[in-house]
């Protein structure tokens, strides 16, 4: 056997999310010494001055928790610096080349154009807000299956879905496992989506209204929309990453602009087009996306083969490469059946919204059964390429100082991109360009509709008592859109992010679902539910918003627990938080029972 | 059996599962989205 030039283990990973994601900045690379002819990395004030914590021992350790905690407390890192890591990481290094030609550009430009100006006409077809935000609930389930894909299968899924084959090895595979079996137990069994669909709500928190009252609505929407929205906060940066590799544009101000036009168009036809062109928009992504995929996987099977990727796991991650218990252990496992599978499927909005928009329940069963194919393949064909990065860059002496320094892997966001774009020809290379492209717009279109719908639906118009007419909603909700672009922009591509990507992606999009998912299971499924009980349950899935790295509750928790010997990881904390919402419903409703349910029991 | 064979066949499992859906619903979803058209002009 090779020797084990190190047991990985890789951070812990968010699934959903769509956006879901493990995208990671700070595990991102060897920025301390950053590429060679790049701009100097980005380091805060502290560290300049050489303040930095002393690390090694016990004692050191500490100092460095609290060093952080102090941190925290006193921002020491400028609002915008324009050498901060998620601008740094767009710089493309000497030495990797890319097959992109004008060609490829032509087809990337054709195919944009073909998709907005078919959003575009979709807004012939908008009469009312039932056909704006669920497409008049007219999609059969063929349609369906290929826009749950094409939404959920965008270009941060790809980029996260490919890190994690880089440094997970072909373990990583087992997320796309569980993830396509959860929904087909969910689409076989009708769990939690068939009596979603059958209440005949459009969004996630009108169902709160209809079983708990307005209040709980009211904040549900809230809670939703701001973990959506932040959760979606970062895809621009992770696309841009992925681009900037694939098509070898160097400049990243450039790309900055190619991603705001790209925004610009996608805020467009989905303020005019709602879910009719969301839908046409996912299933051309579908069609075009599927394609580039099975192309590039088989691609590049046929030039690598089986045993030199299965050696390049075994050399570079041990037996946990191929492993998930002993390469992500089990309590990662368990964390990724709970988020990619079932919150990924049935309690994710953008997913129920599909749920929601289907012409019978038969249909929504239909769609779970098929989507399961999709839900295993989001997750499959990515970590498959990363794993396949993983052998050709073993197999590169020269990128092992930016990919594999020490041993370790670094730059993982951008291996699959760096790698895809010298295996796949001039032509193809345009094609799944084109796709990842649309894949970036289709799950901007369906998030941005997501939220703004949230917003609109269930924080205005209860707050307003019902009196906003059905031409105010839908002018509020395109203007919301819009407001949400503008903030995707600032914050995706010109904030530098002081935090860890991932631990953000986990928390903020955890701060939702953990409540969520308690509120439909009780709502749907027990009677006793109470009101006082949905409250106590959205504020206890709120707690997650604490936990985030960087924050001063986080530092002081992982400062006690490293007092006594534990570390605290993100899959244990999102465990215990899902928990902790279950017995607050349960507690919270036996004490508090609504009071019409007592008494109708009386 | 040891776990690289085994994502061996899950990935070809994966593959051609997603290459056979994939013609399907290109075709069923060309249908359905004439139909969601014709629907929504009424």
């Amino acid at each position: 056997m090779p020797p084990v030039r190190h047991p990985h283990r890789p951070p812990a990973a968010n699934p959903v999310l769509g956006p879901s994601s493990l995208v990671s900045t700070r595990g991102d690379g060897p920025k301390a010494a950053g590429f060679p002819g790049s701009p100097p990395p980005f380091r805060s004030l502290r560290s300049l001055k050489g303040g930095a914590p002393p690390r090694g021992t016990e004692e050191r350790r500490q100092t460095g928790l609290i060093h952080s905690f102090t941190r925290s407390l006193f921002h020491d890192t400028p609002l915008l610096d324009t050498r901060s890591p998620a601008r740094d990481c767009l710089h493309m290094p000497p030495g990797l080349e890319t097959n992109f030609t004008g060609l490829d550009w032509g087809i990337v430009v054709a195919y944009l154009l073909v998709v907005t100006v078919v959003g575009f006409y979709a807004n012939r077809y908008i009469g009312d807000m039932a056909d704006y935000l669920v497409a008049g609930r007219t999609l059969r389930s063929g349609l369906a299956i290929a826009t749950m894909i094409g939404s959920e299968l965008g270009l941060v899924t790809i980029v996260y879905a490919g890190e994690k084959g880089f440094t997970g090895g072909l373990a990583a595979l087992h997320i796309g496992v569980l993830a396509g079996f959860v929904t087909l137990l969910v689409g076989l069994s009708g769990f939690l989506v068939v009596p979603l669909r059958r209440a005949g709500v459009c969004t996630i928190p009108e169902y709160y209204e209809m079983r708990f009252g307005r209040g709980v609505r009211v904040l549900g929407g809230i809670i939703l929309a701001l973990a959506g929205i932040l959760n979606m906060g970062l895809f621009l940066v992770a696309g841009a990453k992925f681009i900037t590799f694939l098509t070898g544009i160097h400049d990243p101000n450039l790309l900055n602009w190619v991603m705001t036009i790209l925004l610009v168009l996608v805020l467009l036809y989905t303020v005019l087009g709602g879910m009719v062109s969301v839908v046409v928009t996912d299933y051309l992504q579908f069609v075009v996306l599927a394609v580039g995929l099975l192309a590039s996987c088989w691609l590049a099977y046929q030039q690598l083969g089986w045993e030199q990727i299965a050696g390049a796991v075994q050399t570079i991650h041990g037996d946990g490469g191929s492993d998930p218990l002993a390469g992500y252990g089990p309590g990662y496992v368990i964390w990724t059946m709970f988020v990619a599978g079932l919150v990924s499927c049935a309690v994710w909005p953008t997913a129920a919204m599909r749920a929601c928009s289907v012409e019978s329940e038969q249909a929504v069963r239909r769609l779970y059964i098929w989507s399961s194919i999709g839900f295993l393949i989001r997750w499959a064909l990515p970590v498959f390429l990363g794993v396949c990065a993983l052998a050709w860059i073993e197999g590169r002496t020269d990128l092992h100082e930016m990919f594999l320094p020490a041993g370790k892997t670094a730059y993982s966001q951008q291996a699959v991109p760096a790698y895809l774009a010298q295996l796949l020809p001039a032509g193809l290379i345009g094609l799944v360009a084109a796709g990842m492209l649309a894949a970036f717009m289709s799950t901007h279109d369906s998030y941005l509709l997501c939220w703004s719908a949230v917003l609109t639906q269930d924080v205005v118009a209860p707050l307003l008592g019902d009196r906003l007419s059905t031409p105010g909603r839908l002018l509020l909700t395109r203007v919301f859109i819009l407001l949400i672009g503008g903030f995707l922009l600032v914050w995706g591509l010109w904030y530098p992010l002081k935090a860890d990507l991932w631990d953000y992606m986990a928390v903020t999009g955890s701060v939702y679902f953990t409540g969520a998912f308690v509120l439909l299971l009780a709502g749907l499924y027990w009677n006793g539910a109470s009101r006082v009980g949905a409250y106590l349950t959205l504020l206890c899935g709120g707690l997650m918003l604490l936990t985030l790295q960087d924050t001063p509750m986080r530092a002081w928790v992982d400062l006690v627990l490293a007092r006594g010997g534990y570390q605290l990881k993100d899959e244990h904390l999102g465990l215990l938080t899902t928990i902790l919402c279950l017995l607050a419903m349960v507690f919270g409703s036996l004490l508090f029972p609504d009071r019409r349910r007592r008494e109708a029991e009386a | 059996m040891n776990w690289i064979e085994i994502w061996k066949w899950v990935l070809l499992l994966a593959m051609v599962s997603f290459a056979l859906l994939a013609v399907v619903i290109t075709i069923r979803g060309a249908l359905d989205l004439g139909e969601m058209f014709r629907r929504l002009k009424k």
